[in-house]
């Protein structure tokens, strides 16, 4: 069992192995996590106050406990072993998707019809898309192991990108058009960052890029809406505004209104009037920040951010003293993932990007983004651990 | 660089003394660090320009999200006769809101399916809708006014159904005595989408009923009272918050109490004006006008065709208002004061006066008509052949031809002298339906329009030609002569009182000015009208006089220019082409306490119309309405009065 398991080196001169992991451990990434935690817990105490939600605040500190034991895990063993296991974990977590496909019910308070977003295991809906995101930061690990231009030829990236378009399709399907393209940004970062050369990842983009018109053709009437509500709200036509709470423009301009209205000190703690009467919808799961924008104004929102960035600094740090290339991509997975999710969630609460289902890290409610971002952070941890060849 | 590292498996021996491990990241860190920054420099861009300079606007945005303001009904004042009788009231009403944002086309269609509506009516709640819409789409409108008690419960029994549909009970306007004077009380409607733009700074709110006609539009600032305000709060689905988050959110005053409307107490007497509609009951167009020759004051004012105010209030169904928009008789233009018409023999008062005032005629000079007048090689036709007759008798017989003479000799513009110091050709002053000036042509003005020829005072001598005037302002004209020279302006508001019955502002009977004509020649006009209503020969008398009452009168029939085709007439027996009946008098004689003027349009012949109409009215009030009111104190003795006919002082008992 060599490489699976705990492997710490034996004690040595003076100091036993707890006081060596404890010096190993990333103690600035764990209490930036924490940090992270507090500030979602109070921001969700605020948002879920009164009779409807109260109950999401205990749920969310259950999955905060079930995410912590998660990131203890991830961090003890040995990320190397853990790479081993990617395909076989990108290969579940497809059945996952399938399965969701498959057994497809429609989700609580959506109206736009069946979704096939959740997997229902033991009475707990769980998005498998979230595990496809970690599953393929360990896959990118693998496959941009190599430090050599010629290793990357044609046909084996080719044949590797079927198994990371595979899942992205599934969960455009689903639909889910915010996770597959922060799915597809992931991949895109992780590669223009880890392969030896650019071009071919330059290749790819040009690609994509161009396959925006025939993707575009492919979408729900809701999403385009929702794009072009984005551009333009006046666009959206009436089948949308019949129903005025799913309105898109309505949803983004009260958002605004919601951060706009919290001035530079913020309304306070539990005074948000926005978030109290429900003026932006969903706010506890991908408005968050709208929340805390109204109560805690312009220092709030930019400390948040700067938490935030100090976090993604804190990753990247980890990954350029990784020991060795796959805990460096694990890494720069890790914090593409961060990044593109922080970037796109707050860009759609403050209206410069249109509404699409992405989480706020840490903040936002919800028990499959969080213990997703546990274990990513433990994966980080994990790397940050034995970079000295601990 | 790097070459051990080819398998997964031998990366455990790699190290971080052999460089770093990913040297890619550290070539490209620069391009990481760049759009690192940027994405937060633009997201902390963003949050500047929403929270630090878009903030306080923003904020407002979320109180006005909130914060909701309703209007309190305010008590519309009611509108009294002189003795306190309501004309115009308040009873309590169901009337249905929507709240627009709640309300979806399957709440519209279930309150359809259950209340039975019309099509009518879901017209006028889908464009009430859309202009509570444009206002405040959170804010309750008024779509359906005065509904039945069951409509109301059958509302209030699905509430939970129908989400954003409400009854309240507010009070709703009523007017109690029905038809009754319903061109001078007016009524009231909805405001139209473009009032309430126009009116939305102004306390208006768009549901509201606004005065439309009458007293109720010239009166408004006075009956409307101040509206009341309740601020609230909702949330995000316009549901209602309770008090206490209410009150945690609104700063100041929550509710601000509706401040009722004054009540108007008329110079109008119900019960006199119920005798004059009665009165005219079997004429199908028709004025009457009631003043106290003393005061100006009207007692009794008659338009016809009338309307059902309570009908018109909020009720008027489309069909019904083409309908009455389609009437040739025009119910919507006040007969008594917008309305003109062409006198007749009642404006002889003014040739007459004019003569009389010039030395240019005398109550005893004697002209002969032959049934004839030639004036410059124009015939004109007189309407019987008097012979040799003095002015007394040419007022009793009304002959033309007496006043043609007079006229040639004076000319049209002292007759116009005359008609203008009387009031005529000028608005009243009133101030209520169009008030009009009606006519007394010039000859500047015949100039100004064409020539004129010397045969258009012929014309005006006998209150023809382009003579034209309204009843009231011959009301006032008969009034002053009735009073020996005083001409008031009509008052129909004797007091403003406030909603518990203090006077707010109280209204003297206001002078307009005495008039020119020396005393005899008034008195000699009195000894005609006597003639007129009392004796064998007058065009009243041999249609009828009042028992124990001296009525003095003149009859008028005025022709009317026949440019309608045959097939116009219609309408019971409402003839475009017959002449104008009026009667003008004042009674009792010696000391006359009311002023009447009967116009029935198209009606006939003034002594055989319009004479009855008067006689009934005055009949009645002389021995009901008058002997119910505290009686005259001492009636002064009759001093210049005709010395023949003796005129008996027991009038008015």
């Amino acid at each position: 069992m060599k490489g699976i398991g705990l492997e710490l080196p034996r004690a040595t001169v003076g100091m036993s192995r707890w006081r060596r992991f404890r010096a190993a451990v990333d103690w600035p990434l764990i209490a930036t996590m924490l940090a992270l935690c507090a500030i979602g817990l109070l921001n969700l105490y605020s948002a879920t106050r009164g009779v409807r939600h109260h109950a999401k605040f205990d749920t969310q500190v259950q999955w905060m406990i079930v995410g912590a034991i998660g990131f203890v895990v991830v961090t003890v063993v040995d990320y190397r072993a853990i790479v081993r296991l990617a395909w076989l974990g990108l290969g579940v977590a497809i059945l996952a998707l399938i399965v969701a496909r498959l057994t497809g019910r429609p989700a609580s308070g959506d109206t736009h019809g069946v979704t096939y977003r959740w997997l229902n295991i033991g009475g707990m809906g769980i998005q498998p898309s979230e595990l496809v995101k970690l599953m393929t930061i360990l896959v990118l690990a693998r496959v941009f192991a190599h430090g050599e231009q010629t290793h990357y030829t044609p046909r084996m990236l080719a044949l590797r990108l079927v198994a990371v378009v595979v899942p992205m399709m599934l969960i455009a399907m689903q639909p889910d058009l915010g996770t597959a393209v922060l799915l597809f940004l992931i991949v895109l970062t992780v590669g223009f960052l880890a392969m030896p050369s650019v071009w071919p990842m330059v290749y790819m983009t040009t690609a994509a890029l161009l396959a925006v018109p025939i993707l575009w053709e492919k979408l729900h009437d809701y999403q385009k809406d929702r794009i072009l509500g984005f551009i333009d709200c006046n666009s959206v036509p009436g089948r949308i505004l019949d129903h005025d709470l799913l309105n898109n423009c309505w949803h983004t301009q009260q958002s605004i209104y919601a951060v706009g209205s919290g001035k530079v000190w913020g309304k306070g703690f539990l005074e948000g009037t926005q978030n109290m009467f429900n003026f932006v919808p969903e706010h506890w799961t991908d408005f968050p920040y709208s929340v805390w924008g109204e109560e805690w104004g312009f220092v709030g929102s930019v400390f948040l951010l700067a938490i935030f960035a100090f976090l993604l600094v804190w990753i990247l740090n980890v990954a350029m003293s990784a020991r060795d290339r796959i805990g460096a991509v694990i890494c720069i997975g890790v914090a593409a993932m961060t990044f593109w999710h922080v970037a796109v969630n707050v860009a759609m609460v403050l209206g410069l990007a249109p509404v699409v289902g992405v989480t706020l890290p840490f903040i936002s409610y919800g028990g499959s983004s969080l213990v997703t971002f546990f274990l990513a952070m433990g994966l980080v941890a994990n790397v940050s651990l034995r970079k000295h060849g601990y | 660089m790097m070459i051990r590292n080819t398998t997964i498996r031998n990366s455990v021996t790699s190290s971080s003394s052999y460089g770093p491990a990913l040297p890619e990241l550290h070539r490209r860190l620069r391009w990481v660090a760049l759009v690192g920054i940027a994405a937060f420099a633009l997201l902390v861009g963003r949050l500047w320009q929403l929270q630090v300079m878009r903030g306080d606007s923003y904020y407002e945005r979320t109180v006005s999200n909130v914060v909701k303001e309703r209007y309190l009904p305010s008590v519309r004042g009611q509108i009294l006769d002189r003795k306190g009788a309501p004309l115009a009231a308040n009873r309590p009403a169901f009337n249905i809101y929507m709240t627009p944002k709640q309300v979806t086309p399957e709440i519209l269609a279930e309150l359809t399916r259950m209340l039975g509506l019309g099509g009518d009516e879901v017209q006028q709640i889908d464009e009430r809708l859309a202009v509570g819409k444009k206002r405040d789409a959170k804010t309750a409108i008024l779509v359906l006014e005065d509904q039945g008690r069951d409509r109301a419960a059958l509302v209030e029994q699905a509430r939970a159904k129908l989400p954003g549909v409400d009854v309240r009970h507010e009070p709703y306007r009523y007017y109690p005595q029905g038809e009754l004077a319903a061109s001078l009380i007016g009524y009231m409607t909805q405001m139209t989408a473009e009032e309430a733009d126009k009116n939305g700074m102004q306390n208006y709110d768009p549901s509201e009923l606004v005065g439309r006609y009458g007293l109720e539009s010239a009166w408004e600032n006075y009956l409307r009272g101040k509206k009341g305000i309740e601020r609230y709060a909702v949330d995000a689905r316009g549901q209602r918050l309770d008090d206490k988050t209410a009150a945690s959110l609104i700063q100041g005053e929550r509710v601000i109490d509706p401040v009722p409307g004054a009540n108007l107490v008329l110079t109008l007497d119900a019960d006199l004006q119920r005798l004059a509609e009665k009165a005219v009951s079997h004429i199908s167009a028709a004025a009457v006008v009631v003043v106290e020759t003393k005061t100006g004051k009207i007692r009794a004012v008659v338009s016809k065709p009338s309307f059902d105010p309570n009908t018109m209030t909020g009720h008027l169904t489309k069909a019904e208002y083409t309908l009455l928009m389609s009437d040739p008789r025009k119910p919507f233009i006040d007969k008594a004061l917008r309305a003109t018409y062409p006198p007749g023999s009642i404006f002889k008062f003014a040739t007459a006066f004019a003569a009389l005032e010039d030395g240019q005629g005398a109550e005893d000079e004697n002209i002969f008509c032959n049934g004839e007048y030639v004036l410059s090689g124009t015939h004109f036709n007189c309407h019987g052949t008097h012979g040799k007759i003095n002015l007394l008798a040419a007022i009793q017989h009304s002959c033309d031809t007496y006043f043609w003479t007079l006229a040639e000799r004076v000319g049209l513009d002292r007759i116009g002298d005359v008609a203008r110091d009387y009031g005529l050709g000028a608005p009243t002053n009133l101030g209520l339906n169009g008030d009009s000036a009606g006519r007394i042509p010039t000859k500047s003005w015949y100039e100004a329009n064409g020539r004129y020829k010397v045969g258009y005072a012929t014309n005006a001598a006998i209150g023809q030609g382009d003579v034209e005037v309204t009843v009231l302002q011959m009301a006032m004209a008969y009034a002053a002569i009735a009073n020996n020279g005083t001409l008031y302006v009509p008052q129909v508001v004797e007091r403003v009182e406030s909603n518990d019955g203090h006077v707010i502002v109280s209204y003297d009977s206001k002078v307009a000015h005495q008039v020119k004509t020396p005393l005899d020649a008034v008195e000699s006009w009195k000894k005609g009208m006597y003639l007129v209503t009392n004796q064998l020969g007058g065009t009243a008398f041999e249609h009828g006089h009042i028992e124990n009452l001296t009525v003095l009168g003149k009859t008028g029939t005025a022709e009317v220019k026949k440019h309608h085709r045959e097939d116009d007439k219609d309408m019971d027996r409402w003839n475009p082409n017959a002449a104008h009946a009026w009667f003008a008098g004042f009674a009792p004689a010696d000391d006359p306490e009311i002023a009447i003027v009967v116009l029935a349009e198209h009606g006939g012949a003034g002594g055989q119309v319009a004479w009855p109409i008067a006689k009934q009215i005055l009949e009645g009030y002389f021995t009901k309405i008058h002997a119910s009111s505290p009686p005259p104190r001492d009636m002064p003795a009759v001093k210049r009065l005709p010395k023949e006919p003796v005129i008996k002082g027991d009038a008015g008992q």
